[in-house]
Order: structure tokens, then sequence, then C-alpha cells
């Protein structure tokens, strides 16, 4: 091991620490965009013309606004939520200082994602509903939620795995974790062997978020 | 009662999907809105249970107007209006139970499973209460349906093209379970199809779309005996056998081929009891050669409809006399082809 991996051998509990910097990161923001997400997602799903709660306006804002953070590079609003960042969390480095820019990045991404895991939905299910007289917030719950299990647990896979990929970025400006760990030493000093153990740990994480994704969406559909 | 009155509802500026539509549905009937597809109905039927809002006119259900109901009591409202549709809309990742159980609320599990067990013993699959839709035929898939469709005691059950997904086969037992359901439970049915046959099997009374409009309506045996309007003649046509003459004269048949003298005729029965021997007296009292080429009768709504067509030979003021005895017997008589007179 020593000989094999010299420098990570060395370095054992930083990379400890940067492996748990980055599970930190990932959850945090996660559960934040999960519920913000899901949230965006159902209202652009209701609201949409033709939509249970049709609402133009709502729609319309919602849909803007969401396409404008997507079309902003991550590392352009890494640096641009700083100040908010410091309004909000207290500082603008370390993990707590990049859920805020992590959060603006991927919830408009998983947003989309709901929305078209909504609209897998059979519009006639829909229909069947409100004619037994579900009420629109019971079809939101009782229909396009349940009905679309599935698909909305592989949007959740999709998400954290890009998540991963900011996570990295966000390195960069002094996030810390994985991402952070590899560009310093195995980027800015040459250890190769740092870059490929920390490729290899993120391969395995994309790995099991992606089979347990799977498990649970195959389990949910019949 | 469902009374809707001048309901008219567009979609965008300048499509009428309903247009000024007046409509009076019984409570125990079996009403039939027939037409072809882009006629309405189905709009029209959705503004029944109001998943679609009429742009105006009102929508009375058993003396309540539906659209002045706040949202609460309209939810309320459609739990008394069962739906069934030609998808099923089953709901897929729920089991039969889950599925049949959507509709019902306030009961414990053990009044769900019970209430559950009757429904699909109404619907004659008790057995398959455990199993996904995915594992259903069309015919069991549309039998939950109906079942979740029941589940709150509904008076009226809305049929939208329930059967056109299915075989004959399977359309004929779903149609005589609705026919069974309508006179066990007394539920008023409205049926929304384009197929003449539906209407013909269990319907009494019908409406014919068009456009957005309701061009005809009525008991189904005058519709069928007399249609008026071009398109009810169109749909009553498909359904009979009679039109196959026009294919025979168009191919050019030996069949249809008259000899001179010979004239082609379709008679068609208009009134509800055709008892007599028409052709054989006729044939008999006006001493004239009556063939009959096709003829096609069925009972519709407890009464014959149909006719035949047939080729008369003798001469010609008989064969006359013959048309007119037809004629007070209240047979439309309509000649198709006449080889003129013998010379």
């Amino acid at each position: 091991m020593q000989e094999l991996l010299p420098n990570l051998m060395r370095r054992l509990p930083e990379f400890w620490k940067a492996c748990g910097d980055t599970l930190l990161m990932e959850v945090w923001s996660g559960a934040i965009i999960f519920v913000f997400g899901l949230i965006f997602g159902i209202i652009l799903t209701v609201t949409k013309p033709g939509g249970i709660m049709e609402n133009k306006f709502l729609y319309q804002v919602l849909d803007k606004i969401i396409n404008l953070f997507r079309s902003i590079p991550f590392i352009i609003l890494l640096t641009a939520l700083m100040p908010l960042s410091r309004f909000i969390m207290g500082t603008a480095i370390y993990v707590r200082g990049v859920i805020v820019p992590l959060v603006f990045g991927a919830t408009p991404f998983f947003s989309r994602q709901i929305e078209s895991a909504l609209a897998q939905t059979d519009k006639g299910l829909v229909e069947a509903a409100l004619s037994m007289g579900s009420s629109p917030f019971e079809v939101i719950f009782r229909v396009y939620l349940r009905e679309s299990l599935a698909p909305i647990i592989r949007a959740i896979t999709i998400t954290i795995i890009s998540l991963l990929g900011l996570t990295a970025m966000a390195g960069a400006v002094g996030a810390g974790g994985l991402g952070d760990f590899a560009i310093r030493y195995g980027h800015d000093r040459n250890m190769i062997d740092i870059t490929w153990v920390v490729v290899i740990v993120l391969v395995l994480g994309v790995s099991l978020v992606q089979w347990l994704g799977e498990y649970f969406a195959r389990k949910n559909t019949h | 009662m469902i009374e809707l009155l001048h309901v008219s509802k567009n979609f965008g500026v300048d499509i009428h999907a309903v247009n000024d539509v007046s409509l009076t549905i019984n409570n125990g009937d079996i009403y039939g809105i027939i037409g072809f597809s882009g006629a309405g109905k189905s709009t029209l039927v959705r503004c029944i249970n109001l998943l679609e809002r009429p742009d105006s006119g009102q929508v009375i259900i058993d003396g309540v107007d539906m659209m002045k109901l706040k949202p609460k009591e309209l939810y309320k409202a459609r739990t008394k209006i069962g739906m069934i549709f030609q998808q099923f809309n089953l709901m897929p990742s729920r089991t039969v139970l889950g599925n049949i159980a959507y509709p019902l609320k306030n009961m414990t599990r053990e009044q769900i499973n019970s209430r559950v067990k009757d429904l699909l013993s109404l619907v004659e699959i008790p057995d398959k209460i455990n199993a996904y839709p995915s594992e259903l035929s069309g015919g069991q898939k549309q039998r939950v349906a109906i079942a979740r469709a029941l589940a709150n005691d509904p008076n009226i059950l809305l049929c939208d093209e329930a059967t056109s997904a299915l075989d004959p086969q399977t359309t004929g037992s779903i149609l005589q379970l609705l026919k069974d359901l309508n006179k066990k439970l007394g539920l008023t049915i409205v049926v929304i199809t384009h197929e003449m046959e539906v209407v013909k099997q269990i319907c009494r009374k019908a409406a014919v779309m068009d456009a957005g409009k309701i061009i005809e309506s009525g008991d189904v045996f005058e519709i069928f005996s007399n249609p008026q309007h071009q398109v009810t003649k169109n749909f009553v046509r498909t359904t009979s056998n009679l039109s196959k003459i026009e294919t025979l004269i168009r191919d050019d048949s030996p069949m249809v081929k008259l000899k001179p003298g010979e004239l082609m005729a379709r008679l068609v029965y208009i009134h509800a009891d055709v008892s007599e021997p028409l052709i054989s007296y006729a044939s008999r009292a006006f001493d004239i050669e009556i063939n009959i080429i096709l003829a096609d009768v069925e009972i519709v709504a407890g009464a014959m409809v149909g006719g035949t067509v047939v080729i008369f030979n003798g001469p010609r003021e008989r064969i006359n006399q013959a048309i007119e005895y037809y004629k007070s017997k209240d047979i439309r008589v309509e000649v198709i082809a006449d080889a003129g007179i013998t010379a």
C-alpha cells in the first residue's frame, strides 16, 4: 500500500475528512434541493396550461427563473453567490459556504427532472381521480407523486450524481471535499495516485447510487 | 335527472366543441350519445361532472345547479357520478384492491376490504383482488374500472367510449353487465360511443351529435327506423346489412342485374309491429314475384327494425299496387333501380 499509494497513505486522515466533507455537502444540499425541487416541479406540473391548477403567471415566472439559473455556469454561480452565502450561512467557504450555491445550482435541474417525471403520469389517471371526487391536492399526492414514484426515484438518482460533480467543482473555491483534495494534491502537486484514488472513490459512489436508484425504481414498477 | 341547458364549451376562439346543447336524461335511463370522432361528445359528457366547465349554460343534476357548487361541494357531488373510460385509467402502481379503494374514504381497513369484495362480485371477477392492472385483460380492466366507479354508490354512470378498446365479444359482455347494473341498482347510464352497435344493444334513448350540436334525439327505435338527419342515416347505415346493396350495384354483381320490367326497391320497416307476412302476402295478392336479395331485421329497444331489398317482377300496375299496399302498412319503399316497363 505504501509503495502503491505513497502520497495518499501519508495523507490518510486528510483523505477521510475529504470523503466526509463531500458526503456532508451531498447530504445537506441534497436534502434542501429535494424539498425545493419537488415543490417547484409539482408547481410547474399543475400550473402549466391544461394543468389541474392552471396559473399562467406563476408558471411563467417559475419557468423563467429556472431557465435563468440553469443557464448560468456553476463556476460563475459559485462566486456570484458568495455575498448571499455570507448573509445566509455566515461564511462563503468550506462546506457551510458552498451549500447555498449548490442549492441554487442543482434545484433548477432537479425541478425540471421532477417536472418531466410527473409529466409521465397518464392524463387519464388524473381525469379518473378528479371524476372520483379528488381535490387537486389529493391528485398531487395520491396520483402524481404515487404513480410516478419510479421516474421520481430515477430523477433523484441523476440529481445526486450530477450534484457530486458540482461538489467537486465547489472544491475549487475552498469548499473542501474530494474535488478539492484531488485538485490540490493530484493536480497541483502531480500526485497521480491521489487523482486515481479519488476517481475510483467517485466511480464507486456513482455506481452505488445508480444501482440503488435502479433497484428501488424497478421495485416500484408494476 | 340530468339536465343540460344551452351548454356551450369552446376551446380557443373558434373551436366550438359543444355548441348550445340542451338535453334531459331521466333517472334509470340508459342514454346513448353517438357521433363520429370530433363531434364533441366526449367534451359534452365531461360537462356533466364538470371535468370540463361549460363556458355558458347550466348543468343541473337532481335539481342541483352543478356550476354553482363550491369546490368542496363539487368534489362531493362527483363521488355520486361514476365515470369509466376507453383506456380504463386504472392506476398501474396499485392492485385491484388499491384501485377500487381509491375513492373510498372514512372507512376502516375491514370495511374497505368487504366493500371491495362486494363490488368485485358485482362485476363478476371476485378472484382478482390482489392482481395488478397489468395482469388483467381488457375486459377485466374495464370491470375493475366499473367497480371503482360504483364504489361510492353513485346514481349516475358516465361511460366515455367504454367499449371502444375491446373486442366485440368482450364489448358484448361489458354491455350486458351495464344493462344488469342499470336494472339491479337503478343506475342512470350515459353512454358515449361512435358505434351504433353499442347504442342498439343497450340504449333506450339516444342523441346524435355532430359538430358540437345535437342533431337528433329520442327513442332509439325512432332513430333507427326513421333517421331524419344525413349523419344519423350514415350511422344507421353502418350497422345495417342493407347498405351492402350499394356495394353490389357498384361492383356490378349479377345478383342485382335487372331484367326488363323488373324493379328493385328497399323496404324499410318504420313501425314497431311487423308481424304480418308482408312479402308472401303481396306476392299472392297481386300475383307478382318478389325476390329477396338482402334482408336485415333486428330487435332494437325491444322492437323490430330493418328491412329488405327486393326485386319485383310482374306487370307494372300490379307492382305499383304492391308498393301502395306496403306504404299503407307504414313501410318505407325506396326504389333503387328500375329496368323500365316491359314491352
